[in-house]
């Protein structure tokens, strides 16, 4: 059965758009690292700004490197553009963040309903936090076995986008 | 039970966290080129203010004021909202390796968003029990997402729009902003909390 976002969509889906280095090529497979952005999308102070160190040191930028099959002959050290889906995006967020949330006060309002201390509103609500993980993985394993969520080679940086994107 | 709408109204619409309060404006502008990754921004910030506001209340509740540390509350609240945000990450991670990758390259970092701070310290200067604390973050945050959302849209439509030149860009981004806050205005009153 067809989507109903995609049914009622009149063109192709929009992609949100990402800029990465290629740190490694390995055959068909290239690796590659997301160039951090910081939440204020940087300014004119940037230079003297701390939010890009901490964020770089505290995410690990490395860890979040992610391979990219049928590259087209992509060298080490280009930067490319990646996109991925918009309403997959969406999806994704939802399942990382908003279904632990759920839990959470699920538990947390259980908790309080059922004994009204802060202490077991705690523990409930650190329960219902832990349920939500775990049914955040289920989710997230639903969302990426059919492959459409995973981000795709869009082109080189310096290269005109084909389609007409906002930016 | 009205008590706690009333409170989630007044922080989500009445004190709005980014047009009543003016934090997170860095975000704000920053974050608001598209409604996808506003949305997603929104969620991850709801997450990571409700979280850390929890947190945050725990720790003022049981050491702060226990030990009369009252004065090192900033330091220990930046502290633990770092400590929140990493946790999120790490468990994003080994819940979900893919999710993780992506959320990485399309959502930005939020640890040196002030919302998180402003919003931790509000509750403490509120009084709030632990419950009332929760839900005035989450209501916080959510108004926060809203207003991203709702601005996303309206520069998604600028972007097509024609743009007196000497406006185009952040003025008029700024002249919707400041048309958007005062629309919420309509909302004062509805509860004083």
């Amino acid at each position: 059965m067809p989507d109903t976002i995609d049914s009622l969509d009149a063109g192709p889906p929009e992609l949100v758009e990402g800029i990465a280095r290629v740190v490694e090529v390995a055959g068909a497979v290239a690796w590659l690292e997301p160039e951090q952005t910081t939440s204020c999308g940087g300014c004119a102070a940037s230079g003297a700004c701390g939010a890009k160190g901490l964020g770089t040191v505290a995410n690990r930028i490395a860890a979040r490197r992610f391979p990219l099959v049928d590259h087209p002959g992509l060298r080490v050290g280009e930067r490319v553009v990646v996109g991925v889906r918009g309403d997959a995006l969406v999806k994704a967020a939802l399942t990382a963040y908003a279904v632990p949330l759920v839990t959470l006060f699920l538990g947390g309002g259980l908790a309080q309903w059922g004994w009204g201390q802060d202490a077991t509103t705690i523990a409930g609500s650190v329960g219902g936090l832990f349920f939500g993980l775990v049914l955040a993985r289920l989710g997230a394993g639903r969302l990426f076995a059919s492959g459409a969520s995973a981000p795709r080679f869009l082109r080189r940086v310096g290269q005109a986008p084909q389609t007409c994107q906002i930016i | 039970m009205q008590e706690y709408v009333l409170l989630m109204v007044g922080a989500a619409l009445v004190n709005n966290v980014i047009l009543a309060r003016f934090l997170g404006l860095c975000s704000f502008m920053g974050v608001t080129t598209r409604v996808d990754t506003a949305m997603g921004m929104g969620l991850a910030t709801t997450f990571v203010i409700t979280l850390s506001s929890m947190l945050n209340w725990a720790a003022q509740e049981y050491l702060l004021e226990p030990f009369g540390l009252d004065y090192l509350r900033t330091v220990v609240f930046i502290l633990v909202i770092a400590g929140a945000v990493q946790f999120t990450e790490m468990t994003v991670r080994k819940v979900s390796p893919p999710l993780f990758q992506m959320l990485g390259i399309y959502l930005p970092l939020i640890t040196t968003n002030c919302a998180v701070l402003g919003v931790a310290l509000l509750l403490i200067e509120g009084k709030l029990t632990f419950i009332q604390s929760t839900l005035f973050a989450f209501a916080s945050s959510v108004g926060y997402s809203l207003v991203m959302v709702i601005f996303a849209g309206l520069r998604e439509r600028l972007a097509l729009a024609e743009v007196p030149r000497l406006f185009a860009g952040p003025p008029i981004g700024f002249i919707t902003a400041s048309l958007l806050a005062l629309a919420f205005m309509g909302f004062s009153g509805i509860s004083t909390v």
